[in-house]
C-alpha cells in the first residue's frame, strides 16, 4: 500500500501539474466508491465462477447457487407476480406493527422523559425487556395470537417498541431547561411544554430510534414467519430452504434487505424535511 | 421535579431510584398473582408467579435448567470468541488502512443492514442443527457489531500519539500495540455490549429451529405441550442472563473506562 502511494507521488512529480492535478482529484474523489463496489463486484464474479473452477460434489452441488441464477429466480418472482401474495402479507404485518409501536412509543417515551418517578418504575422492565431479544416471546406471542398475522405483529410491535421509547425518552431528556422554564414562565401548561419545546427537540433522537426501529421490525417480521406463521415471505423462504432451492432464500433475503434499505431511506427524507430549520450544528443523537 | 429541587438529598431520596423500581416489580408480580382472583385462570393461555415458581424450582432440582443452559452456552461461546478474533483485526485493518477501509465498507454495511437472519434456514441445512449450525449463525450475527466499532475506535486515535511513537522510532507493530489497541479498546467493549444480544438472537433461532436441547428449544417445547409455569421460567431465565450479561458489560465499561461514561 505505501509503496503504491509512493509511486504516485513520485509520478504526479514527473508530469506537469495542470494536466495531473484535475486527474489525480477525480480518482481521489471516486476512490471510495469504486473500491467499495470493486469488492461487491469481486465478490458477486468469485461467487458467480466458483463451481467452474472448483469441482463439487453432486451433494454440495445441490446447496449451491450463483448469483446469476439467484437474480433470474428473483426477475421470476417479480414477473409472474408470485412474489406479491407473500411480500403483502409481510409487509402488513411490518407496517401495522411499525405504526403500533409508533403510536404507543412515542406519547410513553414523552411521559416517562416528563416524570422522574414514573421513569424510575418503569425503568426495570424496560432494560429487561430491550436487553432480551424479544424472540425469546414467540412460542408465547404464538399460543396467545395464533399463528395468524398477529403473533407477528406482536413481535414486530416489541421489537420496534422500545428503540423508539428509550430514543424518544433521551430525547426529552436532553430538551432545554431554559427553552422549558422560558415557556413555563409565559404560562404554558405541560401540553404546551411537549408541543413547543419537547417534542420538536427530541426529533434527531425519535429519528434514529425510527431507524433502529425499522432494523428490528424487520427481523421480527422474518423470525417469526420462519417458525409460526402459514403465509410471507419468510414461509417462502424456509420452504424453499427445505426443497434445497437456496436461490429462493437467497432472493427472500434481497427482498427483505430492500425493504429495510427503502423504509431506513424513507425516514431519511423525512429527517431531511423535518429539521430543516435546525442549525447545522445540532447535537443529533 | 425532582431533579430541580436543591441537593438536601436523604437516604430515601439517594436510593428513590431503585426503590421505586423495586417497588414497582414487586407490584408487577403481586398483580399478576392477583388478578386471577377476579378474572377465571386459564392455564393453556397464562400461568401465575406461584406456579411458574414451583416449576422454576421443579426445573432446577431435575438439572434440565442447568443442563439446557450448558447446551446453549457451548455455541454462543465458540460463535462470539469467532466473532471476536475475526472482527476485531478486520475493524482495526479497515480503521488504520484507509484504502482497505474503502474496500470494505459497503461491503459490510450491506451485510450489517440485511437480516441476516434470514439466511439461518440455509445454514442449518448447511451445517446441521448440532453445534456448528448455531455457532454459525451466532458468528454472523455478532460479528459486525466488533467490526465497526473496532474501525471507528481507530478512526478516533489520537494522531498525536501516532506521531509521538514514529518520532521515538516505534514501528508499525508498536503503533498497534501501543496506541491503537488501547484506544480502541472501550470501543470493542461497546461492541461486545450490542453482540451479546444479537448473540442471543442467534442462539434461540438456532434452537427455535431444529434442536433437541437448550434453552430455545425448552421454551419452544413447553409452549408445545402448553406447560406455561415452566416456559415463563424459561423465559425470564433468559430474560435474566440477558440483563445480568448487558449490564455487567455496561457496568464494566464504566468501572474501566470512566472517562467514556458520558457516552
Amino acid at each position: 500500500m505505501t509503496e503504491i502511494q509512493a509511486d504516485n507521488l513520485t509520478i504526479a512529480a514527473a508530469l506537469p501539474a495542470d494536466s495531473d492535478a484535475p486527474r489525480k482529484s477525480a480518482w481521489r474523489r471516486f476512490e471510495p466508491t469504486i473500491l467499495g463496489t470493486g469488492t461487491i463486484v469481486l465478490l458477486l464474479l468469485v461467487w458467480q465462477f466458483l463451481p467452474e473452477f472448483v469441482p463439487m460434489k453432486a451433494g454440495t452441488k445441490l446447496f449451491f447457487t450463483v448469483p446469476s441464477h439467484v437474480a433470474g429466480t428473483l426477475w421470476t418472482m417479480f414477473a409472474t407476480g408470485s412474489i406479491w401474495k407473500p411480500l403483502g402479507v409481510s409487509a402488513s404485518a411490518f407496517a401495522i406493527g411499525l405504526v403500533l409501536a409508533i403510536v404507543a412509543g412515542l406519547p410513553l417515551g414523552v411521559l416517562l422523559g416528563r416524570s422522574a418517578t414514573l421513569n424510575a418504575m418503569v425503568d426495570p422492565f424496560i432494560t429487561a425487556f430491550n436487553a432480551t431479544p424479544r424472540l425469546v416471546f414467540l412460542p408465547l406471542l404464538m399460543l396467545w395470537f395464533g399463528i395468524g398475522i398477529w403473533s407477528k405483529v406482536a413481535v414486530v410491535f416489541l421489537g420496534a417498541l422500545f428503540p423508539l421509547l428509550i430514543n424518544t425518552y433521551e430525547g426529552v431528556r436532553n430538551a432545554d431547561k431554559l427553552l422549558i422554564n422560558v415557556v413555563r414562565s409565559f404560562g404554558a401548561g405541560e401540553w404546551d411544554i411537549a408541543r413547543l419545546v419537547v417534542v420538536p427537540n427530541s426529533l434527531p433522537f425519535i429519528i434514529v430510534g425510527l431507524r433502529l426501529a425499522i432494523g428490528r421490525a424487520v427481523l421480527g417480521v422474518v423470525v417469526s414467519e420462519f417458525f409460526g406463521s402459514q403465509d410471507g415471505l419468510g414461509v417462502v423462504m424456509v420452504r424453499a430452504a427445505s426443497q434445497f432451492k437456496v436461490d429462493v432464500v437467497f432472493a427472500g433475503l434481497i427482498v427483505f434487505a430492500a425493504l429495510s434499505l427503502i423504509m431506513t431511506g424513507l425516514v431519511k427524507l423525512l429527517e431531511d424535511r423535518l429539521t430543516r430549520w435546525r442549525p447545522q450544528h445540532s447535537n443529533a443523537g | 421535579m425532582a431533579e430541580d429541587v436543591a441537593p438536601r438529598q436523604n437516604l430515601a431520596q439517594r436510593y428513590r431510584k431503585p426503590l421505586l423500581g423495586a417497588l414497582a416489580v414487586a407490584i408487577f408480580f403481586a398483580a399478576w398473582q392477583a388478578i386471577f382472583l377476579v378474572v377465571p385462570f386459564d392455564p393453556l393461555f397464562i400461568s401465575k408467579p406461584n406456579l411458574i415458581f414451583e416449576g422454576y424450582a421443579d426445573l432446577i432440582e431435575s438439572g434440565d435448567l442447568a443442563h439446557d443452559l450448558a447446551v446453549s452456552a457451548v455455541p454462543f461461546l465458540y460463535g462470539f470468541i469467532a466473532a471476536v478474533i475475526v472482527g476485531v483485526p478486520l475493524g482495526i485493518v479497515m480503521g488504520w488502512r484507509q484504502k482497505v477501509g474503502y474496500a470494505l465498507d459497503p461491503l459490510m454495511t450491506v451485510f450489517y443492514a440485511s437480516p441476516l437472519v434470514a439466511l439461518s434456514p440455509l445454514v442449518v441445512i448447511f451445517f446441521g442443527v448440532g453445534v456448528s449450525g448455531k455457532a454459525v449463525i451466532i458468528f454472523f450475527l455478532s460479528v459486525f457489531p466488533f467490526v465497526f466499532n473496532a474501525c471507528a475506535g481507530v478512526r478516533a486515535v489520537d494522531p498525536l500519539l501516532i506521531n509521538v511513537v514514529r518520532s521515538l522510532g516505534g514501528g508499525e507493530g508498536d503503533l498497534y500495540r501501543k496506541v491503537i489497541l488501547p484506544s480502541v479498546l472501550p470501543y470493542i467493549v461497546a461492541a461486545s455490549r450490542i453482540a451479546v444480544g444479537r448473540a442471543l438472537i442467534g442462539v434461540l433461532v438456532g434452537e427455535f429451529f431444529a434442536a433437541s436441547e437448550g434453552i430455545g428449544y425448552a421454551i419452544s417445547r413447553f409452549g408445545d405441550i402448553f406447560a406455561l409455569d415452566r416456559m415463563f421460567a424459561c423465559i425470564i431465565t433468559v430474560m435474566v442472563i440477558a440483563v445480568v450479561l448487558t449490564e455487567g458489560i455496561r457496568w464494566a465499561e464504566r468501572a474501566a473506562f470512566p472517562w467514556r461514561t458520558g457516552r
